[in-house]
Order: structure tokens, then sequence, then C-alpha cells
């Protein structure tokens, strides 16, 4: 890294991520809950808001989306549309993905899943229709749910509404899938450091990278990840601070310093 | 001497329903190509290259052709429609929903594949709808493609096909459903994609407004004609003739027309429907609206 990079690395490292997420938050929240009024029937609209308006979420691919459109000095007004579609895809692959046909899960973010209130045929429907609120900016990624898709999803479309170049969109890919499969990998490890002993890899094996590499092998990938998110985030160093909450996602995919979930309020 | 017998040329329906129904499929079988992860690119096909009269996307290239365009322009949403469509007849068949084993005379797609990767398929249809459209139509100006993807979505959303799901489950034993609610469903479940086929074809065939809505009317008419026709035809033909399961309307203890307000005003009604579909035609070239004119006969009058 250039001697400019590494200041502002070091800039990022002190950035108050917290702060700028949380806020920002709050307006994702209020712009989810004016897109999805409740109409008739009631009943979908109900389902819908459940899930995409859920306490507990992170709203990772919006911040990341509004975020990667700032850099380039795109408005947040411009945004806030294509930042909800990725929410709404999210939240719809979340559904799809407890039901039980699928991973069977009864809870979800410490709430019951949206088949156990709406049943499965309500959630079916709920899950479908969210794919398509998001619109022309949202699609052909909604069956992967993996992190990795969903970051470089959620960067790119930040920085195609922003009017960025074509060699930025693909620097911007590149980020996104890093720090998202980042994201996925330090879970996997702090998931398998939380488990008691004799648990380990019961249920993940297979399906997660501690289950497949070890956790010694996992935490070298994320290195690597952390690294190379970092490095494409400094080939926008003429966009000076613009760029520093992209940094510290990456620094917040491995410490996770604080808990975004409380800062929902 | 010799005086010409022009005679007034003669719509070939038939003809010209293989003619599109093939190159639709042939379309579909590219855009859908087998690829990884297999299995589930395998489902997708399974149900979407099932055979089926291709309605939805003839009317989507129909009305395009009528405003003037090309099928380039048409033909990716068109099978972007007729993808959607698979996509609720998988979701339907779910044993969530109507518990189907088998559809057009084979078995349902959870049966071959099952449940979840049932499930995938329908979502990655879904998806993969849009992208077609926004990836391969050409021709067409970004507005235009925005402002179908647009109209697409709202169609088959909650305030579309999903709200029709939606209140005819919440329909189900009712003993005082009445025809508002019966139209509210149909116009939700039925009509609402072949509106979004047709205003589909027009807005990318690069319609003005006017004809844009000349068009949805058309389609709305001709949706909810659909609905009453096959109304009629569960109570009024065999199992045999239908090719399907006859009286299952009854069976279920369904609401329809018939019940609603017997069968000779049904009939009434369907041909009142097919008139004022009609009427919404018009203004257009006769040579070029032959099409339509013919679909909206077809859906009138099929026998099963």
């Amino acid at each position: 890294a250039s001697p400019s990079s590494v200041s502002i690395r070091s800039k990022a490292a002190d950035f108050d991520l917290k702060t700028y997420w949380t806020s920002l938050m709050v307006q994702i929240n209020q712009k989810l809950d004016e897109a999805i009024p409740v109409k008739f029937p009631q009943q979908i609209y109900e389902a819908m808001r459940y899930s995409s308006l859920a306490k507990g979420a992170k709203r990772a691919p919006p911040v990341m989306c509004i975020s990667a459109c700032e850099l380039f000095g795109g408005s947040r007004l411009a945004a806030f549309p294509t930042a909800c579609a990725l929410e709404m895809v999210h939240a719809a692959s979340l559904i799809h993905d407890d039901l039980p046909c699928m991973d069977d899960s009864s809870s979800r973010r410490g709430h019951p899943s949206n088949h156990t209130i709406y049943g499965v045929d309500m959630a079916i429907l709920a899950g479908q229709f969210l794919d398509l609120e998001g619109g022309p900016n949202a699609v052909g990624f909604i069956q992967d749910k993996k992190f990795g898709e969903m970051g470089e999803c959620s960067a790119v479309c930040g920085g195609l509404l922003a009017g960025a170049k074509d060699d930025e969109i693909e620097r911007l890919r590149r980020y996104g899938r890093a720090v998202g499969v980042l994201y996925a990998v330090v879970d996997d490890i702090l998931e398998e450091r939380l488990k008691p002993e004799g648990d380990k890899d019961r249920k993940n094996r297979g399906k997660s990278y501690v289950g497949v590499y070890g956790v010694e092998k996992a935490a070298e990938i994320a290195e690597e990840l952390r690294a190379k998110a970092m490095e494409e985030l400094d080939g926008f160093e003429k966009y000076g601070d613009q760029v520093l909450p992209l940094y510290s996602f990456v620094n917040y995919a491995i410490d996770r310093s604080f808990n975004v979930d409380d800062a929902s309020g | 001497e010799t005086i010409e017998t022009e005679e007034k040329p003669v719509f070939d329906f038939k003809s010209y329903m293989i003619e599109k129904a093939t190159r639709v499929n042939k379309a579909l079988d590219d855009a859908v190509s087998l690829r990884e992860p297999l299995k589930v690119h395998d489902a997708m096909r399974y149900s979407l290259l099932a055979g089926g009269k291709r309605v939805r996307p003839v009317l989507c290239l129909a009305a395009c052709d009528l405003v003037g365009g090309t099928e380039s322009m048409s033909m990716p949403a068109a099978c972007a429609v007729e993808m959607i469509h698979t996509m609720s007849l998988i979701h339907d068949d779910l044993p969530c929903m109507d518990n189907d084993d088998l559809r057009r005379g084979k078995p349902t797609n959870h049966k071959v594949y099952g449940e979840d990767v049932a499930v995938l398929a329908g979502d990655a249809l879904l998806a993969f709808a849009f992208e077609h459209i926004a990836v391969s139509t050409s021709g067409v100006s970004p507005a235009r493609i925005v402002r179908a993807i647009g109209e697409l979505a709202k169609s088959i959303g909650s305030e579309g096909l999903v709200a029709g799901q939606v209140v005819d489950i919440n329909s189900e034993g009712l003993s005082d459903v009445g025809i508002e609610r019966l139209e509210f469903i149909h116009l939700h479940k039925t009509a609402a994609l072949l509106e979004g086929a047709v205003v589909l074809g027009a807005i990318l065939g690069g319609g003005c407004d006017e004809d844009v809505e000349k068009l949805r009317k058309f389609a709305r008419y001709i949706g909810l004609l659909f609905q009453v026709v096959d109304d009629i035809l569960d109570v009024t033909k065999s199992s045999q003739e239908l090719g399907k399961t006859a009286g299952k309307d009854l069976v279920a203890d369904k609401v329809t027309y018939p019940k609603l307000m017997g069968i000779q005003k049904s009939k009434d009604f369907a041909e009142k429907l097919n008139r004022d579909a009609q009427d919404q035609l018009s203004g257009f070239d006769s040579r070029k609206s032959a099409p339509l004119i013919a679909l909206a006969n077809y859906i009138a009058h099929r026998q099963n």
C-alpha cells in the first residue's frame, strides 16, 4: 500500500462506524416502512412487513449500497429505493430459507420465522412478492443467498446509481464480494468458538468454511479476504474521506466492534 | 376482362399459434439452458418446457407487432411472462398450497425434484425472468425497458397475482363470496399476468400511451373472459372432454360464475366480455389486429 493509502487506512480505523450505521438505519427503516403500506389483502402485507421490518436486522445490504453511491458523490435520496429493494430481496430469501421444506427454522433473529406466524402458503407468497418489489435494480440474485453475492450486488448497485465508471464498478464488485464472504467466514469462526466442546461440527459440517477447512485455515482465508478488500479500496484514493465507510466495513466484518442490532433501538 | 377476385385474406389462427409457439419454445430452451448448478436448472426446464399453449407469450408478441414493434423487442419479455407463469404453477402445486401431484399429465415439479428444489426453481425462474428482460431485450430504449419491468413486477406482486392468490386462499369454504370478491380474485389471479403480457408487448413495441391503455383494457376483458369460460366448462363438460377433472369447482365448493348467476347468464357475460375486448381493437389496422381478435375468440369459444 502507498503512503497515502496507509494514512487513509488508519483514518478508517478511527471512523465512527457505529454512529454512521445507526443513523443510516433509522432512515432506511423509515423508507422501508413507507414502501410497504398495509393494503388489501392485509394479511400478505403484514407478512411482508413482519419480515422486512423485523427488529434485529442489520440492514447491511442497503447501508453498503448507500455508502458505495455516496463514494462517487451520488445522492442518498436517489439510492434509497434500490437500497430498500436490496433489503426486501434479502428478506425474501430468508423467508424461503426458513420454510419447512428448506432449512425448517421456526425462528429468525430471535423471533418466530414468517411461516410460523402466517402459514407456509403466505410465507411463500410474501417471499415471492418481496422478490418483486425490488424492481429493475435488484434482479438476478434472489436465489443466491450467499453473503458474497449480496455484498457484491449491494456495492455494485450503489456505484451504478452514482454513475461510476466501468473499472470502478468492477473494483466495487471485487470489494463487495470479498467483504461479504469475509463476513460469512468470520461468522463461521465465531460460531465455532461459541459451540460447546463435543458439539463441534455437528450440524454444519460441509456447509461452513470451518466445517470444510477447520478453524486455522478459515482464519487464513479471512486474512486473505481482508487484504484483498482493503487493496481494492486503495484504488479509490482520489475520492478522499468518502471511502472511509467502505474501509470500516472491512474492519467491522472482522472485529464486530459493536452490536448493530442493539443500535436499531 | 379478368376480374381479380381479391378475397379478404382469412387469418389462419391455428398455423399462427403453432408458428409462434414454436419460436417461443426455442427461445425458452435457449434462455434457460442446462448449466451449473444442474439440478435447479433441470427443475426449471422440466416445468418451463413441459408444453402448454403459450397463450401469454403469444399475446405479448402479438401486442408488440400490433403497435409496430419487431419480435426481437418483445421475445425476451414474452419468455419472461411464461417463466413467471411457470413459477406460479410450480408454487401453486406445492403441498402447502394446492398439493397437486399432476400437471399437464406429468408429475408436478416437487414430486420429481423435491419440495426444496421446487421452491428454489420457482424463485430462480422469477428472478431470471427480470434478468432476461433487462439483459436480452434489443432495440428498445432503457426507459421503456425499465417501464416494462416495473409493469411486470406490479402485475404479479401483492397488487396483482399474489393479491388474487391470498384472497382466493382466504375465500375457501366461505359461503357468502359475492360477485365483487370473485371478480377481484380473477382479475388478480388470472387477468393480471395476461394484462402484463399484453402491456409489456405494447410498451416494448413502442406503442403510445393511448395504445398501451387500450390494450390494457383489452387484456383485462379477456383475462376475466378466460376465467368465466373456465367456470362454464367445469360444469358443462366431462372430464374426458376437458382433459382434466370436471366438476372440480363444485366438489371443492368453490364460488364460480355459473353458481352465482346461472349458466345462461354466465354465457351471456362471456359474450359481452369478448365484445368489449374486441371493441378496444377497433382503432387499429385490422390486418395487424387479426391475431389478437382470434386469440379473444379462441379464449371465448374453446371447448377445453
